[in-house]
């Protein structure tokens, strides 16, 4: 990296004493730092516009619109915080919103516990550790949508291999159509995502890595076990990575869409909606473009939320 | 000593047992995927009596897999492209000092905390008014856009190591905003972009909503969106459907095992600044 770096200032010296036309002479003044208006445009340029297209006009989109009845086509009416009333009437919504916090509870709570404990072991690099490494983050580049697919099949009453497990150890009550049952619906499309850790394991084990090994070294002389150095060394030291963890989780669950649509489609009976299917829901299935909008606010609202519910939380984590 | 009595068997137990929930649904997956209708219904067990290729030609035949996948090549490799060329030249921009630097730091960062999920109509309606609807620049372009604040960040923050110095000493050597940024920035920036666009390559890939929402022919379907259909359409031949599943999730575990390091590394680069 130095050498590149020494190497590079060399040769940007040399072209420029090569060809140094004479107008580039008031470069040398220090006003040079101040950047010409056009430069900033041409490299900011394309970045704006994109975060206008893509983040302020939706959002000033699903404001207004969420005010009016829209079919999609067509004039759309000024109906006031009607969309509103009806949405927190609306059981597929509660469920909706009960939802997405049950996801980011699972998240949260289990998920990430679950990543950080198999970091924690893995740190220390036991017996086959890099076997356990690579099958644990397998799941992890393949696309939610394919695991969502899978785990249909495999929770699939009849050629499905947790119900074929439980008959053939003797289980045969316990048996089970698992995405159709109300009461187990949600639970089970949860299972690919909460037993999936390796995103979050490999984010903590890298970090593990950049502490100094002579710290664990000065703690074990001081006489210190394997639990006191992971819990007063390695966990304060990826304190930051494990907040960034959490707020990246809120952020996944507000964004969950393929579980739910791949494997109930939000049903049995709105059981497994969340907000982002029923916002799609309501724009592709029912064409009430209003209702969507609506519930889109509502979505954004609940994700700054809860992304400062997870900021106050790890704040108060920190000062303890 | 008690503790660590309990402590060895529960760390195995607990790897143990993750690792076979990880890794057995997918070798079933593959398995099953050989077999035919019989033997998979008579037991989720067992191997098939011959490991024909059958369902795989099958499914080939029956789902456009080939122009599925190529879409999604496009639109991964067209939207990392231009989200690391848009996001390079606008954090090299707000290393220099100007009026707005901060605002527009602010607001480029704004995304990372938007569920754009809340936007799909506004976006449906961007992208449907362009002219892009159902075409693989449509669903790039949204990428691009929602991807920016991820690829902003991964690429700013490596661009910060680059030591203010040495731009310095190219400026008083009379190089150009466009020079220090081709010359100098640019190409102490690749191993970052490396990282960043194997993130962004992996998120295009995977993404399933907006791919659905954009598409309604298999001219633009992605194949996250296509391998939907051996749900809807395959109740009866589970065996093509797995045999379709395996087939779609291969050339990722294909790019993972040849670039396995790399593609840790960029994972774990999201989270390090």
């Amino acid at each position: 990296m130095l050498q590149r770096s020494v190497a590079s200032r060399g040769a940007a010296r040399e072209a420029q004493t090569i060809f140094k036309p004479p107008w580039r002479a008031r470069a040398r003044h220090p006003a040079h730092r101040l950047v010409k208006i056009h430069q900033l445009v041409a490299y900011l340029g394309p970045s704006v516009v994109l975060a206008l297209a893509f983040i302020v006009f939706p959002l000033v989109f699903v404001i207004v619109m969420s005010l009016t009845a829209w079919a999609g086509i067509g004039p759309a009416k000024y109906v006031g915080i009607q969309n509103y009333v009806y949405l927190f009437h609306d059981q597929a919504f509660r469920s909706a919103i009960y939802n997405t916090l049950v996801w980011a509870a699972a998240g949260i709570f289990v998920q990430t516990p679950m990543s950080l404990l198999a970091a924690l072991i893995l740190a220390r690099r036991p017996f086959m550790w890099k076997f356990f490494r690579t099958a644990l983050f397998v799941p992890s580049v393949v696309s939610t949508t394919i695991l969502a697919l899978m785990w249909y099949f495999m929770l699939d009453p009849n050629v499905g291999l947790v119900n074929g497990t439980l008959k053939a150890v003797g289980l045969n009550s316990w048996t089970h159509a698992w995405l159709s049952d109300p009461s187990t619906a949600q639970f089970s499309i949860m299972v690919p995502f909460v037993i999936y850790i390796g995103f979050g394991m490999i984010l903590f084990l890298t970090q593990i890595s950049t502490i100094p090994r002579e710290i664990f070294e000065a703690a074990r002389i001081d006489g210190a076990n394997v639990f006191q150095q992971d819990r007063y060394i390695t966990i304060p030291a990826i304190r930051r990575a494990i907040a960034l963890w959490v707020l990246f989780l809120v952020g996944y669950v507000m964004k969950m869409f393929e579980y739910p649509f791949v494997m109930t489609d939000g049903g049995p009976a709105s059981t497994t909606m969340n907000l982002p299917l029923y916002v799609y829901k309501q724009m592709v299935t029912a064409d009430a473009y209003g209702l969507a909008m609506a519930a889109g606010v509502v979505t954004v609202v609940l994700g700054a939320l809860l992304v400062l519910v997870a900021l106050l939380g790890l704040r108060w984590l920190e000062s303890r | 000593m008690t503790g660590r009595l309990i402590a060895r068997p529960a760390k195995w137990a607990f790897l143990g047992v993750l690792t076979v929930l990880t890794v057995i649904p997918l070798l079933w997956l593959l398995v099953s995927a050989f077999k035919t209708t019989p033997e998979l219904f008579r037991s989720p067990f067992g191997l098939p009596a011959h490991w024909s290729f059958a369902n795989f030609i099958g499914a080939l035949r029956a789902q456009p897999l080939v122009a599925y996948f190529r879409n999604s090549v496009t639109v991964a490799v067209v939207s990392t492209v231009a989200t690391i060329a848009v996001s390079t030249t606008a954090a090299y921009a707000l290393r220099h000092r100007f009026k707005l630097r901060g605002a527009i730091n602010g607001f480029l960062m704004s995304g990372l905390f938007v569920p754009f999920t809340a936007f799909m109509t506004p976006i449906f309606f961007l992208i449907y008014h362009l002219g892009l609807y159902n075409t693989v620049w449509g669903i790039a372009l949204v990428y691009t856009g929602t991807m920016l604040p991820v690829g902003f960040l991964i690429i700013k923050g490596y661009m910060e190591t680059i030591p203010e110095e040495l731009l310095e000493a190219a400026r008083i050597d009379g190089a150009s905003f466009h020079r220090v940024f081709l010359r100098i920035v640019f190409p102490l920036t690749v191993p970052g972009l490396a990282t960043a666009s194997i993130f962004l390559m992996i998120s295009a890939w995977n993404e399933l909503l907006f791919a659905n929402l954009l598409s309604t022919s298999p001219s633009a379907e992605t194949l996250q969106v296509g391998i939907r259909s051996f749900l809807t359409s395959y109740a009866a031949n589970y065996p093509e459907a797995f045999a379709g599943t395996v087939m779609a999730m291969a050339p990722t575990i294909l790019a993972y095992a040849i670039l396995s390091n790399r593609v840790v590394e960029s994972m774990a680069a999201t989270g390090l600044k």
